[in-house]
This record gives C-alpha cells, structure tokens and sequence, in this order.
C-alpha cells in the first residue's frame, strides 16, 4: 500500500506541477543563471579560495556548485512538509485526507515525495550544466554511496522539516524552525565556503549540523573519488542524526496533530 | 443504545479555548482565555440505514458534532461511538467506516480532473488502483458524472462540485456519510435534486446512513427520517417530525415553528 499511495501523491503533484506550462523551463533557466553567477564569482576569487579546497582539488566553481545543487536539494526536506502542509490548509484539503484511513504522519512524509524527485532533477541539471558548459571534472565512481549519502541526508532533512511543519499545523505562520535551520546551514554548513575557514567556536556548532556531513561526503566521491572508508566518519554522523531525529519528528507531528484537533484548528491558516 | 444505532453520542461536550499565537501557550500567567462552548452535553443516536438531521442556526454546534464525529476535533468531554469505534480511542476504524461532503468548494485539487481527484482520495482510502477505477466507474455511473468527470476541477460549475464531493465520499463504500451543509451553495432546484437524491439512492437503493446537517429548517421536512434541532451547542430537541409536532402539541407545525417553540 505504501507504493500505491506514494504513487498516487506524486502522480498528484506531477499533474499539478506540468499543468503550469512554462515553471519548467524557467527553473532550468534560473539554474543556469545561478550556476553562471557562482562561475563568474569563482573567476574573481577562486586563487584566494584554492589553499582552502586543496582536498577537493583546489578549484572553486567546482566546490561551490556541488554546495548550491545539494543544499537546495537539501533545503527542499527541511521546507518541503512545512510549505505543503501548509498549502494544503490553504486549498482546503487537508481535512479531506485526514478523514481517510491513512495516518496523518504517513501522509506528511507522503507530501514531499516530489519536491524530492523534482530536486533530484534539478541536481542532475546542475551538474549537467557544470560539466558539459563549464567543464566541472565530476566523479561517478561511487554511484551507491552517493545514493546511501543522499537516502541519509534527506532523512536526516525531512526530519527537521517534519518538526518545522509542527509549528506550522500550531501556529499556522511564523515558523521559527525553518528559519534558524535554513540560515544556521547556508552561514555553518560549508555551502559557500569550507567550514575549514570559520572561527574555531562556529567550526564546533558545524558539526553539530546535518548537512557539513552531507556536503563533505558528497563533495569528497564527486570530487575526489572518495570510497565509503573515507567518508565512513560523515555516513555514520547522518545515520545517527536520521536515527535519533526522525523517530522524533513523528512522534512530534502526532502530537502537534492531536493539539490542533483539540483546538479545531485543523483546516484554519 | 439499541442494537442497530450505528452512531452514539454522551454527554459530548467541546468547547474552544482559542490560541494561536506562542503567547497563548501560557495563558494563565498573562491574561485570562475566553472559552467558545460549542457543544453542550449532547446525546444523539442515529439507527443504521437512517436519514438525520442536525438542524440549527449557524453556530448552533451542528460542524463542531460533525468534526468530532469524523475525527477532526477532540471533544472537551462525553463519548462518541461512530460505527461501534470510539472516536477518541479507534480514529483508524472510524476513518474506514465513513465518507463525509462538505459544502466546502475548496477541498479539492483544482488543477487536476475530477476523475484525477477521485484516485487521488481512493488512494488514500487504501484502495488498490483497479479497485479505485472500479469504483469510480460505478459512483460515476450512480451519479450520473460521465459529462464532466474528466474536466478540470476549475471549470466545475458549483453543483458538479458537490457532486465530485459526494462521489468522493461514496468512493470507500463506507457504511456512513456525514453531509455538512451539502446544499448550501446550490440553487433551489439543485438543492432539491441531491436531497432526493440522497434519499432514494444513497439511503434508499446503497442503505447508507447519513447525517446531514442544514440551517435551513424545513430543509429537512419529507428528507430526513430523524432530526435534532440544535441551538448554542444545545440539543434542544430530536425526534421525527411528528413526534416533534407532538410534543409541541401542534400537528401542523412546520420546522420553523418547532424550533421557535423550543429555544
């Protein structure tokens, strides 16, 4: 039943998604325009940066870009329940699914199945467009451990996005979690920069982040051909973050749920 | 409770303490909550196979008993039976054995067909792909949809809308169909065909029961078998319309009158 009902959600929101015709050739567009603008910013800056990235070949744009792709891929768990819980208060159907015999806590995981294919796609855009426009020397040599990085980074994510979905199921705006998590990860998580160039006392709250562990082993296999011994250290970190926080998210979600039916304010936004 | 109520209600008492700012979580320190009662001690029993009524005024409490009935609210207090389950403590059985219709236009996917919208919710209703084709085939047929089930649902006229809603609530097969306010955004005689509607096909020919819940009083008149007149989250009365005449000691009455009499 599992895949008959994560079929259904993404069939719903494909259907959704190519109904508006041109958002799709604008994302490519906007893809490209974001990737010219960290190539250019590589250009101006990308000597000075190189003494930092050595263990990633020393080259900026190739750096940066892997950074951009994952964390908006990233970023897609950590607001994806949030925005589409939400979105489902707004259109009014929210209440229509709770009615069903699924569980609530099924159906918010459920929720954000396609903003991660459609993430996936975009990821695979961006290193389209770095490697056959700009010439990014990328690695496919590891292609499961990419798979098992990405599997525990988006557990990892959709966790903290479950917990900011909580806020929103109680407070309807002004979701703090989403907001402290998105800014702590684009300032500490090494997107723009190696977190080698921090303050000692930000490098320590880095590490406490799921996505410095991400972004390292994703830019170790693609960049440096990494094999899982050398980013076994970042793998068990995302498990152990998946494993003490998605429990954890659910069981949050269920109560954020049954405060929200004792406030009957299920279908309000 | 007799053997062949399938809805039962105790005592069933809710009321709305209102908060939704961080500031409300600690309400007693700063300042004093007001407290909506939308549901008073109320105790209702429908009979398998029964067309009742929830009768009131807008805010008489007929959704709040309608939401708790489907899981939505948690009651301040008293019990409630839907099915056999009990709302608080088996919300999955309760789930399987309902359908509810809202008069609510937005509780569907607005860019997607009728027919999409229908998988969709079969879906959820843990039905197997072919089974949802199935059983939208029949609904559809029993409906009478076949002109519009695959247009868009942003090109429905108001009574389409209605009709995918109660499409959707017969989609499970569930033995019991809440309808809040079905009729409220219909036309005279659209009104009066889903009324009929309801009453030979769904209870009459599919032996569904269904609660329907209306503001306008002799709505229900020649519709329902039962009915409760609310008012302030009160049941101030319930019976069938001749009981109720009886009561009243007027057997000529109509709804209106009956309900003026008893709030």
């Amino acid at each position: 039943m599992f895949l008959t009902k994560a079929a259904a959600f993404i069939k719903r929101d494909f259907l959704t998604e190519i109904s508006y015709k041109s958002a799709f050739l604008m994302n490519i567009i906007g893809i490209f325009f974001s990737a010219l603008t960290f190539y250019f910013i590589a250009k101006l800056f990308g000597q000075a940066a190189a003494p930092h990235l050595q263990e990633y070949g020393g080259d900026y744009f190739p750096f940066v870009l892997i950074g951009i792709a994952f964390s908006t891929f990233l970023g897609v768990g950590l607001g994806t329940s949030a925005n589409a819980l939400r979105q489902e208060q707004m259109i009014g159907t929210l209440e229509a699914m709770l009615i069903t015999p699924t569980r609530a806590s099924s159906i918010v995981v459920y929720l954000s199945l396609w903003n991660f294919i459609y993430s996936s796609f975009n990821i695979l855009v961006y290193l389209l467009i770095g490697r056959l426009v700009f010439g990014v020397p990328l690695t496919i040599s590891h292609p499961f451990l990419i798979l098992v990085i990405l599997f525990l980074s988006i557990l990892s994510f959709s966790s903290l996005g479950i917990i900011s979905s909580c806020f929103v199921m109680v407070f309807k705006r002004g979701n703090p979690v989403n907001w402290i998590v998105s800014s702590s990860f684009d300032l500490l998580g090494g997107v723009y920069y190696p977190i080698s160039i921090l303050p000692g006392p930000l490098q320590v709250i880095s590490h406490a982040l799921p996505i410095t562990y991400a972004l390292k082993a994703l830019r170790g296999v693609l960049l440096a051909g990494y094999a899982f011994d050398q980013v076994r250290t970042e793998i068990f970190a995302l498990f152990g973050f998946a494993f003490v926080l998605f429990p954890l998210a659910l069981l949050l979600f269920e109560f954020a749920l049954r405060w929200a039916k004792r406030e009957g304010s299920l279908s309000q936004y | 409770m007799t053997e062949s109520s399938v809805i039962v209600t105790t005592d069933l008492t809710k009321h709305f303490t209102p908060s939704s700012n961080l500031i409300d979580f600690f309400p007693r320190l700063l300042k004093k909550k007001s407290v909506i009662r939308a549901l008073e001690g109320v105790s209702i029993e429908v009979s398998k196979g029964e067309v009742f009524a929830l009768l009131g005024p807008n805010g008489a409490g007929k959704t709040t008993l309608i939401k708790i009935l489907c899981t939505l609210i948690v009651p301040t207090r008293g019990e409630a039976l839907v099915g056999g389950h009990d709302v608080l403590k088996n919300g999955g059985e309760v789930r399987r054995s309902i359908g509810l219709v809202t008069g609510e236009e937005r509780s569907f996917y607005w860019r997607l067909s009728g027919r999409q919208n229908l998988r969709f919710f079969g879906a959820l209703h843990n039905m197997k792909t072919d089974e949802v084709k199935k059983r939208i085939r029949s609904v559809v047929d029993l409906l009478d949809m076949k002109g519009f089930i695959d247009m868009r649902f942003d090109e429905y006229s108001t009574g389409m809308k209605q009709h995918l809603a109660v499409a959707r609530s017969l989609l499970s097969d569930a033995e019991i169909l809440f309808m809040d306010e079905p009729t409220k955004s219909l036309d005279h005689s659209s009104a009066e065909r889903l009324r009929r509607f309801i009453r030979e096909r769904i209870a009459g020919e599919e032996k569904k029961t269904v609660v329907f819940t209306t503001h306008v009083l002799n709505e229900a008149a020649g519709f329902a078998d039962r009915m409760a007149l609310m008012d302030k989250g009160i049941v101030r009365a319930s019976g069938t319309i001749s009981e109720l005449r009886t009561q009243i000691q007027n057997p000529e009455a109509t709804l209106e009158d009956i309900f003026d009499h008893f709030t």
